[in-house]
């Protein structure tokens, strides 16, 4: 029998004989037998050990020599870990679980090393999309070129870095190139949407990544059908003190102006009416979510909330003082490697062209995004601005100090952002500046990011 | 096409209705009008486009709640969308913006401290110092304002494809029910009689979908999704799906059904040609230039009326779908000759325009269609193609060539062979 790839799906032609077995079903809509492109090691499994006669014209994958040009000394950790999904069962398949900044993409180097097979690393987000475009050229760019797809990219190539929205679309056209798929921040895989994605692609070795598999949706349990079982896992407490740089938090409370105040206030009065007139209170981001939807469909009085509650954020994030803090901070750090971050991808612009220190944020094309986290790494640049795209594991090396502008209440968005200081460098003291606007809601906002946290967080 | 949170639609009794603007609605005819004003005077003056979103804001915010007082904002904003595929945006500088800020940033580290906007009165702005070395360096008079001048927003709008409002209106109202359909696991299409099969195989084909085809009373029903649908219904065939209702709007008469989920609820769409005031943007495949064809067609049927000699055969009317389903397509033959004494047949398909990989495709799916017992004769006419060389190369002598109209004398010939 000869096996196709065809959109995703394995195709079957069976001049005579016996069907294929499964997972092959007869798809009578092009009388063929189809299977799920993901089925493919299953199936090619079975065929060899029924001996069934086959020709496989399906895999297009290829077979690679890469040797990491970055000299790299895997810690104990990282070695058990790739040890442990070489060993898995299946084997070359499985999750490895390891906090934030404890190097999870040079477990994914070492793996792609090892194995030697074109390869698909699939990311949530733009940003993570340009690191690992980085990482993997740093790597293996003087064998082979890495290719990325999304965000407007669209270079395919047998080592491509992709995003979990770009493969749910075009996984279907190149989904019989890859060997191995490294699946970053693999919690994001069993989202209905995304969880077609590993049926897509043929690829018989899979490697997921993240710091929490748990949702609370429970979809971690779909993680051994799609990706592999934990094959390996470290929390931060297994690794602080030893792995991870210990670190200081100082917060540097900000007063507004005087005309500042009374913007403010006049445009709370607003916004806390109008809570009160329709009984909302704003105490998470799906109650903020909800104050969206009552405003923007409200008839009497919703735009001006709306309005108002914009106006409160810009002028919390945007006080005055803040800058000239930030300004005093810059100075004092001149000698040291500090990175800020924002909230606002306009003030990322407004404090690069102020400061002239480099700014990164999801626009930033990835050769630039490189070339400005390497001049970083090597001090030729002394600080730099960032949006969110730091966000999500995106590491920082060499960063010492870190300065927070107008930060989210999320509590996992602020341990990853701390993971971005926490990493290791001899004799390092990492400092890391929350600058908190007083008299406004941004306290709370900082409070309810520290709490859960407070047992772990702070110089171990 | 629009964004997800563009899509608004209406659930009555499991029954989606998608929203619809009535171009003879006075707001709404302004509300379009101004649209296509404001990016046609941006677009005459090459404004940037965070002007243009900032003044199109502003429209928003004046024009939205006089349209509709919930969702006028959104309306507004979707026809923005509709406008924006028609727009062309160009950089506004032939300097590198990013050599320039590379250069500021350069030397802004190099210097011993923070390049101070103010700085002490006697050491002056180390920034400013700064900004003059480069503006001199490179002839730019504010080399500031140009640092990030590639960032999207200071791209500047350098075309601009004006649509009628009625137009725009038209495409508002198709581009809702695609919107609806992103949340399909499928899409049914009943083909009545007279539609043109061929021009929406054309689409099902370079969209990539699968489909079953079952004979109904008034013509084919056509049962479309994609290779995963197999194992469980997903919605990632949804996008596509969408993109084949202006195909269809090429045509009629049909009817169109699709299961979808809206806000976590599953609903129906029901759609049919019949459906008033709306209309396809698309241009159609090339080969389906429907009065040249139509033309050739009546001209051989009257040839093959005046005929002397037919040889036997009969002319009758094509036999309406030929499915090919794993080529994913189908052939849809314009005639169909019978052999009086024999009661053989052949049908006839007559292309208008062709290109090499075009008639190679064609003669794959007639091989095919052999296979299946059915034998077609496809006829292309030297003069739209390439060289009759060309011709017969790419298909090894499997079409009759014609000139400006087919001869009887060829088919027969053909027919013969």
């Amino acid at each position: 029998m000869d096996l196709t790839y065809d959109s995703g799906t394995l195709v079957v032609t069976v001049t005579g004989g016996p069907p294929p077995p499964e997972p092959f079903v007869w798809d009578a809509r092009t009388a063929q037998w189809r299977a799920p492109a993901g089925a493919y090691r299953e199936v090619v499994l079975g065929l060899e050990a029924s001996g069934i006669e086959y020709v496989d014209r399906a895999s297009r994958t290829e077979k690679l020599r890469l040797e990491s040009r970055v000299a790299m000394e895997p810690r104990p950790y990282q070695r058990e870990a790739l040890g442990a999904w070489r060993r898995g069962r299946p084997e070359l398949r499985g999750v490895v679980v390891l906090p934030t900044g404890a190097g999870k993409t040079a477990v994914a180097v070492s793996a792609m090393e090892k194995l030697g097979r074109s390869t698909l690393v699939v990311v949530p987000t733009l940003a993570l999309l340009k690191q690992w475009y980085s990482v993997l050229q740093d790597s293996f760019g003087h064998d082979v070129t890495v290719g990325l797809l999304g965000g407007g990219y669209h270079e395919i190539t047998p080592i491509t870095v992709t995003t979990y929205d770009s493969a749910y679309i075009h996984a279907e056209r190149y989904g019989d190139r890859f060997g191995l798929v490294v699946y970053d921040e693999v919690h994001h895989l069993p989202a209905e949407k995304y969880a077609v994605i590993p049926k897509m692609l043929l690829a018989p070795y899979a490697l997921g990544l993240t710091a929490t598999p748990e949702r609370p949706d429970g979809g971690h349990e779909r993680l051994p059908e799609l990706v592999g079982p934990v094959v390996y896992r470290r929390s931060p407490e297994d690794l602080a003190g030893t792995y991870l740089a210990p670190f200081e938090t100082v917060r540097i409370p900000i007063q507004l102006t005087a005309q500042e105040r009374v913007d403010y206030s006049v445009a709370d009065a607003v916004y806390r009416d109008f809570l009160q007139k329709h009984r909302l209170s704003v105490r998470s981001p799906e109650d903020w979510q909800r104050f969206i939807m009552v405003a923007s469909t409200s008839h009497s009085g919703g735009r001006e909330a709306l309005l108002a509650a914009r106006r409160r954020q810009e002028l919390r994030a945007n006080a005055e003082r803040k800058g000239a803090t930030l300004e005093r901070l810059l100075k004092e750090h001149w000698s040291d490697r500090t990175i800020v971050f924002t909230k606002s991808v306009e003030e990322v612009y407004a404090l690069s062209g102020r400061f002239l220190i480099p700014g990164i944020t999801y626009e930033t094309p990835a050769r630039e995004r490189k070339e400005i986290l390497d001049r970083f790494r090597e001090g030729r640049y002394r600080a730099i601005v960032a949006s969110d795209v730091l966000n999500e594991g995106v590491d920082v090396p060499e960063a010492n100090v870190a300065v927070i502008l107008a930060g989210s209440a999320s509590r996992r968005e602020y341990v990853q952002r701390l993971g971005r200081v926490l990493r290791p460098r001899e004799g390092k003291r990492a400092t890391l500046y929350e600058l908190v606007t007083e008299g406004t809601g941004e306290e709370a906002v900082a409070r309810r990011r520290t709490e859960p946290y407070a047992a772990s967080a702070g110089a171990p | 096409m629009l964004r997800g949170e563009h899509v608004m639609a209406r659930l009555q009794r499991g029954r989606l209705v998608p929203h619809r603007l009535r171009p003879d609605d006075r707001p709404v005819r302004e509300v379009a009008e101004k649209l296509i004003g404001l990016y046609a005077d941006h677009a005459s003056a090459r404004g940037t486009r965070a002007r243009l979103e900032g003044e199109a804001t502003l429209l928003e915010e004046e024009i939205g709640p006089r349209l509709d007082v919930r969702r006028g904002f959104r309306i507004v904003r979707a026809l923005a969308k509709l406008l924006e595929e028609r727009s062309a945006w160009a950089p506004p500088t032939e300097a590198d913006p990013y050599t320039l800020r590379t250069r500021l940033f350069e030397l802004a580290a190099a210097l011993p401290e923070l390049p101070a906007e103010g700085g002490l009165l006697l050491e002056g702005s180390t920034r400013g110092d700064l900004l003059l070395q480069v503006a001199r360096e490179t002839g730019l008079e504010d080399p500031a304002s140009l640092m990030y001048a590639d960032r999207q927003g200071a791209q500047v709008l350098a075309g601009f494809e004006a649509p009628t409002p009625e137009e725009l209106v038209g495409r508002y109202n198709v581009a809702q029910i695609q919107g609806v359909l992103y949340g399909a696991r499928g899409l049914t299409v009943d083909l009545e009689a007279g539609s043109d099969a061929r021009l929406v195989f054309h689409y099902v084909k370079t969209l990539g979908l699968i489909y079953t085809v079952e004979p109904t009373r008034k013509g084919h029903r056509l049962r479309l999704d994609g290779p995963l649908s197999l194992f469980g219904g997903t919605r990632k065939y949804g996008l596509r799906l969408a993109k084949l209702v202006p195909g269809l709007l090429l045509t009629e008469p049909w009817e169109l059904h699709a299961d979808v989920q809206w806000k976590g609820r599953e609903a129906s769409l029901e759609l049919s040609s019949e459906t008033p005031g709306l209309r396809s943007h698309y241009r159609g495949p090339a080969e389906a230039s429907p009065e040249s064809e139509g033309d050739v067609r009546g001209a051989f049927e009257k040839a093959w009326d005046r005929a002397k000699e037919t040889g036997g055969w009969e002319l009758g009317e094509g036999p309406g779908i030929l499915p090919l389903p794993p080529l994913k397509t189908a052939l849809v033959p314009d005639f169909t000759l019978r052999e009086t004494g024999t009661g053989r047949e052949a049908h006839l398909e007559i292309l208008g325009f062709w290109s090499e990989k075009h008639l190679v495709e064609r003669v794959a799916l007639v091989r095919e269609a052999a296979k299946r017992g059915h034998r077609v004769i496809v006829a292309a006419p030297e003069s739209l193609g390439s060289s009759p060389e060309a011709l017969r190369d790419a298909t090894e002598g499997e079409v009759v060539p014609f000139k400006s109209r087919l001869d009887v004398k060829g088919v027969l010939a053909a027919l013969g062979s």
